[in-house]
């Protein structure tokens, strides 16, 4: 291999590497990426739609993305914001299928209810200090639990 | 030939052994194709969402609709393949580009149904400029094939020096990236740590309110505001510092511990994972890669009946 080749690759290579410089840094891409992924500015607020699972003693437990129908958290909050955006059946659909699932979940013997809700927290008040924020309940159902 | 153009062709040109680019090829061949290999299933599914959920990106960009979901799965299963004869060194003036091309487009396929992930730019990058690259001359396939038929070795007339230290460049080249856009997207105020703070508390908080795990340092730090302001001024520092990896020698490893320990430290706050620099793949090109090798080579000889 030559030594040219050898240099006409290398300029092309880095060139193409640092070639997102010369993009906006929001207009990101593969594999030529920006990386803007932990620029970007952040409010520290987040709202976002989740199911709680209510104990018999008004408890509250967060429930896995494997409860809500995909092992992949990322899916799972797009299958309860499209619940909740859609409302009435899809929404009562959804809170059926997650009460079924953790009916059948031993680690979650305690839950009694399940609620669809949107919450709006503070994230460092939330974590640090367990401060809750706001939360609208969409809708609501029971676990089914047959008689012992 | 004089000047400082012709010095630092000089310098880029180097040599280097043939054993060490080799060593990078069967390791980074060997991420990639367990990379694709265990990602076939998912690989398949995802080719089957609705097409309305594609966002064509990088090689993908040439598609206006979803390729049917077999044809998906057999490029993934023909990558493998390729990437197979990749890590041996086999037909490597062929298979090596046919390999990189086909990991250029699984990857940007996959990523076209999703968010690009950043943790694979920079493998296929490094499997690009390998197959560009002299990668199969030692410890390969091709070399033993030349060995048999009595013919000299393969010798490059560039040698291997350049292509370990472009490996190293386009490494070098993320890192600078990364830092850049952080100083584009949000000034210089960046280093406060307020804005990283915001980043790992939303983040935690969005995993948290799913029921899934959250990273264990992210709550004993996010009260503690100044040490954000540490970790991204050494976070920049490691970053827009990455070519320090160029220089080599105890100049490059310690770049890399430090890049490494980033890595973690994003594991720890964030329960992010990176597996191609956790894992230490990205920082090969600064360490003697071929020394595991030598290991095991001169443990086999010596059990060898002489």
């Amino acid at each position: 291999m030559d030594r040219a080749f050898a240099l006409i690759a290398s300029i092309a290579l880095i060139g193409a590497a640092l070639s997102p410089l010369v993009r906006r840094p929001e207009d990101d891409g593969f594999p030529l990426s920006t990386y803007p992924m932990f620029a970007s500015r952040r409010p520290r607020q987040l709202t976002m739609s989740y199911p709680l699972g209510v104990t018999a003693d008004g408890g509250r437990r967060y429930l896995s993305p494997g409860l809500i129908g995909s092992s992949e958290p990322l899916q799972a909050a797009s299958i309860v914001e499209q619940a909740v955006g859609r409302g009435g059946a899809a929404l009562r659909g959804l809170c059926e299928a997650i009460a079924r699932r953790v009916a059948a979940s031993p680690a979650h013997r305690d839950v009694a209810a399940i609620r669809l809700v949107t919450g709006t927290h503070d994230a460092v008040e939330l974590l640090a200090r367990d401060r809750i924020g706001a939360e609208r309940e969409h809708g609501r159902c029971e676990v089914p639990r047959s008689a012992p | 030939m004089t000047g400082p153009l012709a010095r630092a062709a000089r310098w880029w040109l180097a040599p280097a052994p043939p054993e060490r680019l080799a060593a990078l090829r069967m390791l980074v061949g060997a991420y990639a194709l367990v990379y694709v290999a265990v990602r076939l299933g998912e690989l398949h599914a995802v080719a089957r969402l609705p097409a309305a959920q594609l966002r064509p990106v990088g090689a993908a960009r040439v598609l206006s609709a979803p390729i049917p979901p077999a044809a998906a799965l057999a490029i993934a299963i023909a990558t493998v393949a390729l990437l197979a004869a990749f890590v041996a060194g086999y037909r490597f003036r062929a298979a090596a580009p046919a390999a990189a091309l086909g990991l250029l487009w699984v990857t940007s396929y996959r990523c076209s149904w999703d968010v690009a992930l950043p943790t694979e730019n920079l493998m296929v990058l490094h499997v690009i400029a390998l197959a560009c690259a002299p990668a199969a001359d030692a410890w390969s396939l091709d070399a033993a094939r030349r060995r048999r038929a009595g013919a000299p070795p393969a010798a490059s007339a560039a040698g291997c020096g350049w292509a370990i230290k472009l490996l190293a460049a386009l490494t070098a080249a993320t890192y600078v990236l990364a830092g850049v856009a952080k100083l584009r997207l949000a000034g210089v105020e960046w280093i406060d740590g307020e804005l990283l703070r915001n980043q790992i508390a939303i983040d935690n908080l969005r995993k948290a309110l799913l029921g899934d795990g959250i990273a264990p340092l992210a709550i004993p730090f996010l009260d503690h505001p100044a040490a954000f302001t540490i970790f991204c001024a050494l976070t920049l520092a490691i970053e827009l510092g990455a070519f320090a990896i160029l220089l080599g020698g105890r100049a490059a490893r310690v770049w890399a511990l430090g890049a490494w320990g980033f890595h973690l430290g994003v594991v720890l706050l964030m329960n992010i994972w990176f597996p191609y620099p956790l894992l230490g793949f990205a920082f090969l090109p600064a360490l003697r890669a071929e020394r595991p090798f030598r290991w095991l080579i001169g443990r086999a000889r010596s059990r060898l009946p002489s």
